[in-house]
């Protein structure tokens, strides 16, 4: 897989060495910044040529007006106050008495001591300071000075830090993440003062030029899993990046399993925890969602509030979410297998109880099971995408409709839907595998309508061989169970005690576990 | 490294192999949906003229019986939560295959819970030529109920109406369940059966059932068989004594006569053992060797129990008891039917196997010469909560 990237051509991104790509040749056609300030006007509103919210001001001041100054920026990306008021006032105070000297004079007191916002930054050619532009900061140019200063006057934007309605918790914390980068980073340096916190910003995307951060704690996570990381959001070709979900499609190891081999999440102690853990995070701007990686089969049933309490209810919980997981993926398949093939196994009792409610159902088992299962699944997609207040009639259609009417009419039986009920409750137990439970549902329907309990079993041994098989940037995703990791047991089914976890989980940090050597190189970057 | 990993993920995958494996080991392959079959509850044979079989099937309809809780079967009059049909065929299987030309769906027969065959059929077939279809057909359920009809056929007992159960081959199976607190009917499996066919060393005995009035049965006594054939019946005691010494009781009320009045004990735990002795090697005796827990259930007449001389007595009297029923029961089998129910020969077998194969030939006549040595221990564990408990007693 990563090696259909390599066949690819491929940048890296802010290098200039590769210039074979035509993202590299525009870089060239800008050029250097030009000495005067009438040349660089025209060649910035050359380039932002019908872009109306580009604000280019030229400013005379000094002595009648001897020294020009030109500002430039997009309007209502940058806090116009802070411009205002640490950045143009400044230097019209200063240029107030002085004439004309020298152009690279001016310029270094203005970098060295008028401008009073911190975050400055000098650039030499014309695309970096046309990307500083685009990415939001103004861009400051003295005449006669082929230099430009980039002043860092970002507005703060976007929505407040709430709670994620995705992942609501009992008794963690309610704060999740933003679209906005940079509140994402401090929510985590907030958690985690140390600076062993590494943040590594890069950019992706040939038009969208988004940020993109790799979060990790150095010291504890695996250096040969950052640098895949590193390597695969490298070689990310594409023109644009508008959902870390992007990302995740790009850098998974397998890119045709139905499970996840990347773990999302919205939630700022989580991500702390999975960092603390040795995971790495990759943080993308505009999305309020986090990647964390490797991601193993066992943290789909964990869950952050099982630490934050008692670890028996932890181990229950788990253990409970393993129960409906399996039920979610196999109880359609395993009621049609029971009612059509396996009728010597259903005691007496139960027997006449479901002979009683299939009477008169005109369909088959499989047919009634799809059904259910199809009405269920438009009903969850319609109340996903449509409006709030319409999701109360939707219920009610949904309860009496796929309730009562259908089984009333005679179309389903009453117990295809319990079955069907308990199925769709169960798949909300465990979200992470959600879209994965939901396809399984259908083979194992499929397979149980035509081979019963054998056909259940085969498929089941096939999706347990691909679990067994698959891996998440190196690491096993069935690890602790396959390979037998022993000491991080303690954190998988069943859960210890939080005072009792002495050791960080040992299979993330093994030396080769994505190394450089050996067969499982191959795996991580030569897997198909 | 990696050959000892692909090593432990092959274990891994083979764990849920195992776990799942279980599940192919359930019967048929095809593709049968429940409405399409009809659920037999019950089965009965009977000896039909010219030597052939008359098969009677009791099928649920279980619509009707949960119609009070579902809204789809409310249409109509009430209907019948069975109904039975009866058919002749030269052999069993026929029978059932035949009987599709009056019934509507096939008949699912694993499901049937009693199976009772008709007196008359056991005098004139075997044991062994009646039940060779339910033995061979992989469909049965080996738990199902073995009862011998007297005096009436198997038709008859099926078609009764109960008020107790809506199936009547529920309400009869039961009823031999209840056995458990009663010990008066021996709880006889399909699979029993199977095991002891046609050896030697055992005798069938299977449970009996005879009508008690129009829509009643009752489920007391056995039917004893010799070399696959109907011989004769042991009574109620008789069926007592002989569940005692083959270990079978769990839990029965003895009453017994004492000076002062008539005592129920409730026995809670029995312990049968059966024996043959030698003596010079020779065969000398059958010995039965049986261990009871009793309490004290109900005592109608005067006095007390109170003291360890008078439950001492009453343990006598109870050991008495039992064992006049096991004398009785082996003196039937031996003498009236020579019949080797107990399994003595099952013992000779296994622990004398040489001295087995020279007697195995004639074994029923050898085992009805022989006499039989009972010992019955009893202890007195309870009187109940009036009468304070002797103290000292054992």
């Amino acid at each position: 897989m990563a090696g259909r990237i390599r066949k690819r051509k491929r940048i890296l991104i802010g290098s200039h060495d590769i210039c074979r790509d035509e993202f590299c040749r525009r870089d060239e056609q800008y050029g250097t910044i030009p000495g005067s300030i009438e040349a660089v006007k025209e060649k910035l509103n050359e380039i932002f040529s019908c872009c109306c919210d580009f604000i280019c001001r030229e400013i005379s001041c000094g002595k009648e007006g001897s020294i020009k100054i030109l500002v430039a920026y997009f309007n209502g990306f940058v806090d116009k106050r802070v411009l205002n008021q640490d950045v143009i006032h400044p230097i019209l105070e200063f240029l107030a008495g002085e004439e004309l000297h020298d152009g690279s004079r001016i310029y270094r007191r203005l970098k060295e001591s008028v401008v009073e916002n911190n975050d400055i930054t000098e650039v030499n050619d014309m695309q970096k300071a046309v990307d500083a532009i685009v990415s939001g900061e103004a861009l400051l140019f003295v005449d006669g000075e082929n230099r430009a200063l980039v002043i860092g006057v970002k507005a703060p934007q976007g929505r407040q830090v709430e709670e994620p309605d995705t992942e609501t918790s009992i008794r963690g914390a309610r704060e999740g993440f933003v679209e906005n980068l940079l509140t994402n980073t401090t929510l985590i340096r907030k958690r985690i003062k140390n600076p062993n916190l590494k943040m590594e910003m890069m950019q992706i995307g040939k038009q969208t030029k988004t940020d993109v951060c790799i979060c990790y704690i150095k010291g504890i996570a695996n250096e040969e899993i950052v640098n895949e990381v590193r390597n695969r959001l490298n070689k990310i070709d594409t023109d644009g990046i508008l959902d870390v979900g992007i990302i995740e499609q790009y850098i998974s190891d397998s890119r045709f399993s139905l499970f996840p081999t990347v773990g999302n999440s919205e939630k700022c102690d989580k991500l702390a925890g999975k960092l603390l853990e040795g995971r790495i995070a990759i943080l993308c701007d505009g999305t309020p969602y986090v990647l964390t990686v490797p991601y193993l089969f066992v943290e789909s049933i964990q869950n952050t509030d099982d630490y934050y309490d008692h670890a028996y209810f932890a181990t229950f919980m788990r253990l409970l979410r393993l129960v409906a997981l399996l039920l979610s993926i196999m109880l359609p398949g395993m009621y049609v297998a029971l009612v059509s093939f396996h009728h010597t196994v259903i005691p007496f009792r139960l027997m006449i109880t479901l002979a009683a409610s299939r009477q008169g159902i005109p369909f088959s088992p499989f047919t009634e099971a799809i059904m259910m299962i199809l009405a269920f699944e438009f009903m969850r997609e319609a109340g996903v995408r449509m409006p709030r207040p319409i999701g109360q009639s939707l219920s009610i259609v949904g309860a009496i409709v796929l309730g009562e009417a259908s089984v009333a009419a005679g179309i389903a039986s009453n117990l295809m839907v319990i079955i069907i009920a308990i199925t769709a409750i169960c798949s909300f137990v465990v979200p992470p595998l959600i879209r994965a439970t939901m396809l399984l549902r259908f083979v194992f329907l499929i397979a149980a309508n035509f081979m019963g309990f054998l056909g259940i079993s085969l498929v089941a041994v096939i999706v347990f061989t691909h679990l067994c098989r698959l891996r998440s940037f190196g690491i096993p995703y069935m690890a602790p169970f396959s390979p037998l990791t022993l000491p991080d047991l303690k954190d998988s089914l069943v859960m210890v005690p939080i005072w009792a976890m002495v050791t960080r989980p040992g299979i993330l940090r093994q030396e080769k576990a994505s190394g450089t050597k050996g067969t499982k190189r191959q795996e991580v970057n030569g897997r198909q | 490294m990696c050959r000892k990993k692909r090593k432990t993920v092959t274990y891994v995958a083979i764990i849920p192999l195992l776990i799942l494996l279980p599940l192919l080991i359930t019967a048929c392959w095809n593709n049968r949906d429940l409405v399409n079959i009809n659920i037999a509850a019950g089965l009965g044979l009977d000896s039909a003229e010219d030597g052939k079989i008359l098969l009677t099937v009791q099928v649920v309809e279980p619509a009707a019986i949960q119609s009070g809780s579902s809204g789809t079967g409310s249409g109509g009059a009430q209907r019948k939560p069975v109904f039975v049909e009866s058919y002749e065929g030269e052999t069993v299987f026929e029978a059932i295959r035949n009987m599709l030309s009056v019934v509507d769906k096939k008949i699912f027969l694993s499901t049937a819970q009693v199976l009772v065959i008709g007196e008359k059929l056991l005098i004139q077939h075997s044991l062994e030529e009646i039940l060779d279809f339910f033995h061979r057909d992989q469909e049965f359920d080996y738990e199902m109920i073995v009862l011998v009809a007297k005096d009436a056929t198997s038709e008859e007992i099926l078609r009764i109406e109960t008020d107790m159960d809506p199936i009547p081959a529920v309400y009869i199976s039961e009823t031999v369940e209840n056995t458990v607190a009663r010990g008066t009917v021996k709880k006889t499996m399909l699979i029993d059966l199977i095991k002891i066919m046609g050896s030697n060393e055992i005798q069938p005995a299977i449970g009996q059932i005879t009508k008690a009035g129009e829509n009643k049965v009752k489920t007391e006594g056995t039917a004893v068989l010799r070399d696959g054939k109907l011989v004769g019946w042991l009574n109620s005691y008789e069926t007592r004594g002989y569940l005692f010494a083959t270990d079978k009781i769990k839990s029965t009320i003895i009453n017994v006569d004492t000076e002062n009045g008539k005592v129920a004990m409730e026995i809670i735990r029995s312990k049968g053992k059966i024996k043959v002795d030698f003596k010079n090697n020779e065969l000398s005796a059958l010995t039965v060797d049986v261990k009871v827990d009793a309490n004290v259930g109900e005592f109608r007449g005067k006095g007390t129990l109170a003291t360890p001389e008078e439950l001492q007595k009453l343990k006598k009297v109870l050991e008495e008891e039992i064992k006049k029923e096991i004398t009785m029961a082996i003196d039937k089998a031996q003498r009236v039917y020579s019949s080797d129910i107990f399994g003595f020969g099952a013992y000779l077998h296994k622990y004398h196997p040489k001295y087995w194969k020279s007697v195995k030939s004639n074994w029923n006549d050898i085992f009805s010469d022989l006499p039989s040595d009972i010992r019955v221990e009893a202890r007195i564990m309870r009187t109940g909560n009036i009468n304070s408990p002797a103290d000292g007693d054992e």
